[in-house]
């Protein structure tokens, strides 16, 4: 292989792949500037289009979650109601002191809603609350305050904030002279702040802070088995979504200068999705154009946004949005440019996927630096008298085991003999009912998965696991770049394993073309890049060739020279050219032990393969 | 504090949560057997109150309007999953977003239809009395209610041909479908059975719950919450939640305030999604 396919077109770094769009936001200011200055004849409709620019900028906090992290909230104007309100406090108090109105209320609207939704996100986040549950909690969330807002009172130096009759006096645009600004004046402010979000949005997200977040939202479990903190990136993202909501509600105060409990309503609430699906979710733009399109539609057909049968409409629209326009405006476009390019890279259905992996040749000689730790303690992973029950199931039963460096280890056994569970007790994707699991000399087992494989377990679950929409370097650069913490050597660490894997001509491809054999790969490199001392592989030459086979039998040899290896399979040839220590599990427990020729003339291991005689419980 | 005043507050407690359950049942069993949270649930609620209340207005007497209220807002459920839900199949996200549309515009579709305030039919003027305390008879009945529906459901998911259909096509829809169970004929089955259950809820409690349109969302906010904390279990886990939270709030609510009440539900709430982020029952070898 020469340097020079680095530097081919192929090899996108995944700021370059997320940053390829980055001129929308600009651009699309641009143009509104130019369409805004043709309406500018219109003060009113200056005005009124200042407000959908707000809109917009609501609906990006949304997408930001739900397009790019997956979380779906529906809490977004709860912390666009607060930034509101507290924002307008602040500018009422404050704004007489110095510098106009908004260098008051934009700060504490963002403050305010950030530390809600921090409040609200670390309940939901580290708890671990399920996705449908953390969407129903965002919901009852707005319900609450909606009616808690309509009693609530209370007065705070100029500013009354009066149950029902909400907050009045809100001062408006002011500049720094002290001037009120006109409705065109507001929405060039507008507009300004939005672009300047949009656009720290889309840098941030260009960022591999922003590749982690795409990440967790396609695979969240193999992101935390790479040794990511999910919940952190999820609790940072949900806080700046928050930022966003309240940065644009006290906007929307000032516009207003009134605010009334109804914009916690879930009238008001229902908009922010019909924004993100109408311009197009995941493009962050989208919203904006949503935004306008609905706003424009209802300004020139008539009625305000809220008000009469527009609710009725809404509420319709959506339905009818969620079941027919699945990529929305923009995402269409998008769609339509790609195809003309000719390049559709998501085409599941397509012939593009190779059914056989005969193009991989594995370079073992490059594996060699890729692997073993630094320091100096030996490797080890234990477990003493592990019990993992699932109601009236307990698929591990008593399982006492140590694995340390040297041979390779086998798990073998039946299906349903508990091996792959016992595997998920070890990385912490199950918690153990009773007993411990220790690495090295400490006991892990109450920690979280990614604490453990920081700590240098990695695993290779039985069905590959990959981020699809991701190309295969961005793949192996993501876990390269959890273990070195430096874009630039998870670089050099991605395109080596890259070489060693064969892979290189493929490292534009998405995961999700790629054959299984190839994603099987892929995987085993993935966990690789994270640089572990213990390895396990659950089935890792499923769905391989035999000159496959054969190449992952070395690599497996070379690596447990450094590493613990852990291997599950049921291939018994390939475990014999492992020269493993053979560990039999049967019923969740350790049946028998040995190398595999000493268990091959144990009668009772064919048993219960087999299922037969008295090893073999009745179920 | 008397004796009397202590069984006044538990029996007032206990009619409360019971009202939680009557409105959450319907939630909790097209949570627990399609993994769908239904949004429009409250709306479905008013559904069933306004049939319930036009129909007295037309001068049927009540049990049977309560019946009406029932099969309208049941077959309106139907045409729904046929509609919508069935088309969103796996896409968990979004058939929330629709139902919430649907929510909506049910919402909106009432202020139309009846304004926004509508009089009540009223509660029967029957109370009990213990000691010199009084609780109306109708809140009492509402615990004899809550009780039938939840052994009804225990009936109807445990011997009838519907019931073990339905929970095998949960525990396993392929399977289910290779021994001829239509899996989707028992969606739009269940589904229609949830919202049955909201229209029931909506009509049995019209004498305490007059009928507006925003009933739908005062009445869900502690539904939806129920279904969080309850788990997938859509009996015994609902039960146990609203058992919980229900009554403890209520006892909270009588001894101090609504509003000590309500925050002490929320308390709660937050504490146990802590312990249990996945809801009490998610963990239980019991599956009903």
């Amino acid at each position: 292989m020469n340097s020079s396919v680095f530097t081919s077109r192929r090899l996108i770094s995944p700021e370059q792949m997320l940053g390829s769009r980055w001129w929308w936001g600009p651009g699309l200011a641009v143009a509104a500037l130019i369409g805004a200055a043709s309406l500018f004849a219109d003060p009113y409709l200056a005005y009124v289009a200042s407000s959908w620019i707000i809109f917009g900028l609501l609906g990006l906090s949304l997408d930001l979650v739900w397009g790019r992290s997956g979380i779906l909230s529906l809490g977004q104007t709860a912390f666009y109601g607060i930034g509101g309100y507290l924002g307008g406090i602040a500018a009422i108090n404050l704004s007489e002191l110095a510098g106009g109105t908004l260098v008051w209320s934009l700060p504490v609207g963002a403050l305010a809603g950030a530390l809600f939704a921090a409040l609200v996100g670390g309940l939901i986040f580290y708890s671990r609350i399920g996705t449908l549950q953390a969407t129903v909690l965002t919901y009852a969330l707005t319900l609450v305050l909606w009616t808690a807002a309509v009693s609530f009172k209370i007065t705070i130096g100029d500013a009354v904030v009066g149950g029902d009759n909400g907050l009045s006096d809100i001062p408006g645009f002011v500049s720094f002279t002290g001037e009120v600004m006109d409705p065109k004046g507001t929405f060039i402010v507008v507009l300004t702040v939005a672009t300047v979000v949009l656009m720290l949005v889309q840098a941030l997200l260009r960022t591999p802070f922003g590749t982690i977040l795409s990440c967790i939202r396609m695979n969240p479990t193999k992101a935390e088995l790479l040794g990511y903190d999910i919940r952190y990136y999820q609790l940072a993202v949900f806080s700046l979504s928050g930022a966003i909501a309240g940065l644009a509600g006290a906007l929307y105060g000032s516009w207003s200068n009134y605010l009334s409990p109804s914009i916690f309503s879930p009238q008001e609430a229902l908009l922010v999705p019909i924004y993100v699906l109408v311009g197009g979710r995941g493009t962050l733009i989208g919203p904006f154009v949503g935004a306008v399109v609905v706003g424009g539609l209802s300004f020139w057909l008539g009625g305000g946004v809220i008000g009469g049968q527009t609710t009725l409409i809404m509420g319709l629209g959506l339905i009818v949005l969620v079941l027919f326009l699945k990529r929305g405006i923009l995402g269409t476009i998008m769609d339509v440019i790609a195809t003309g390019q000719g390049s559709i890279r998501l085409n599941r259905t397509g012939g593009s996927v190779d059914d056989h992996a005969s193009s991989l040749k594995i370079d073992l000689a490059q594996l060699r630096g890729l692997v073993g730790r630094r320091g100096a303690n030996q490797p080890s992973l234990r477990s003493e008298g592990a019990v993992k029950r699932f109601g009236g199931v307990t698929p591990v039963k008593n399982i006492s085991q140590s694995f340390s460096l040297g041979r390779v280890h086998c798990l073998i056994g039946p299906n349903g003999a508990g091996k792959s569970s016992f595997l998920r007790c070890c990385t912490g994707f199950y918690r153990l009912n009773s007993g411990s699991v220790f690495y090295g000399k400490e006991e892990i087992t109450r920690w979280p998965m990614f604490k453990r494989a920081r700590a240098g377990i990695g695993i290779k679950t039985q069905a590959a696991q990959v981020f699809d929409e991701f190309d295969v370097y961005t793949n192996l650069w993501i876990a390269a770049y959890r273990h070195h913490g430096n874009a630039a050597e998870a670089h050099i660490h991605s395109e080596q394993m890259l070489r060693m894997l064969g892979l290189m001509a493929k490292a534009g491809k998405p995961a999700s073309e790629l054959s299984h054999g190839e994603q099987q790969w892929l995987d085993i490199g993935m966990v690789l890049c994270t640089a572990p001392s213990v390895l396990l592989l659950d089935e890792p030459a499923a769905g391989m060739t035999g000159e496959e086979t054969r190449h992952l039998s070395l690599l497996v040899r070379i690596l447990a020279q450094e590493v613990v290896v852990v291997v599950v399979e049921h291939d018994m040839e390939f475990i014999r050219t492992l020269d493993a220590e053979v560990t039999v599990l049967h019923q969740g427990a350790v049946f028998a032990q040995g190398s595999i020729d000493d268990l091959r003339k144990d009668e009772r291991i064919l048993d219960i393969y087999l299922g037969r005689r008295e090893h073999v419980r009745d179920l | 504090m008397t004796l009397d005043y202590i069984a006044i507050a538990i029996l007032s407690s206990l009619s409360t949560a019971s009202i939680l359950l009557i409105a959450t049942l319907g939630l909790a069993i097209v949570f627990g057997l399609m993994g769908v949270i239904n949004l429009a649930h409250g709306e479905m609620i008013m559904f069933g109150a306004y049939a319930a209340l036009l129909s007295t207005r037309l001068g049927v007497p009540f049990p049977l309007a309560v019946l009406l209220a029932t099969g309208a807002t049941a077959l309106f459920g139907a045409v729904v999953e046929i509609l919508i839900i069935r088309r969103l199949y796996g896409r968990m996200l979004d058939t929330m977003l629709a139902t919430w549309g649907l929510s909506l515009a049910l919402y909106q579709s009432a202020v139309l239809a009846f304004g926004s305030v509508t009089p009540g039919i009223g509660m029967p003027q029957m109370t009990v009395r213990i000691g010199q305390y009084g609780v109306s008879a109708y809140m009492v009945f509402l615990i004899f209610v809550a009780v039938s529906c939840v052994a009804g459901l225990f009936w109807l998911l445990t011997r009838t041909g519907y019931g073990i259909m339905a929970r095998a096509a949960i525990a396993d829809a392929e399977t289910a479908s290779a021994i001829g169970i239509e899996s989707s004929r028992m969606n739009t089955v269940t589904f229609a059975l949830g919202a049955g259950l909201a229209g029931f809820a909506g009509a049995i409690l019209l004498p305490v719950f007059p009928a507006t349109p925003s009933m739908g969302f005062a009445l869900a906010i502690k539904a939806f919450l129920a279904v969080v904390v309850a788990g997938p279990l859509p009996l015994s886990g609902t039960v146990t939640a609203i058992g919980t939270l229900g009554t403890a709030g209520g006892i909270t609510s009588s001894i101090w305030s609504t509003a000590a009440g309500d925050l002490f539900f929320f308390g709660t709430t937050i504490l146990i999604l802590r312990l249990w982020p996945n809801g009490i029952s998610s963990l239980w070898r019991y599956k009903l």
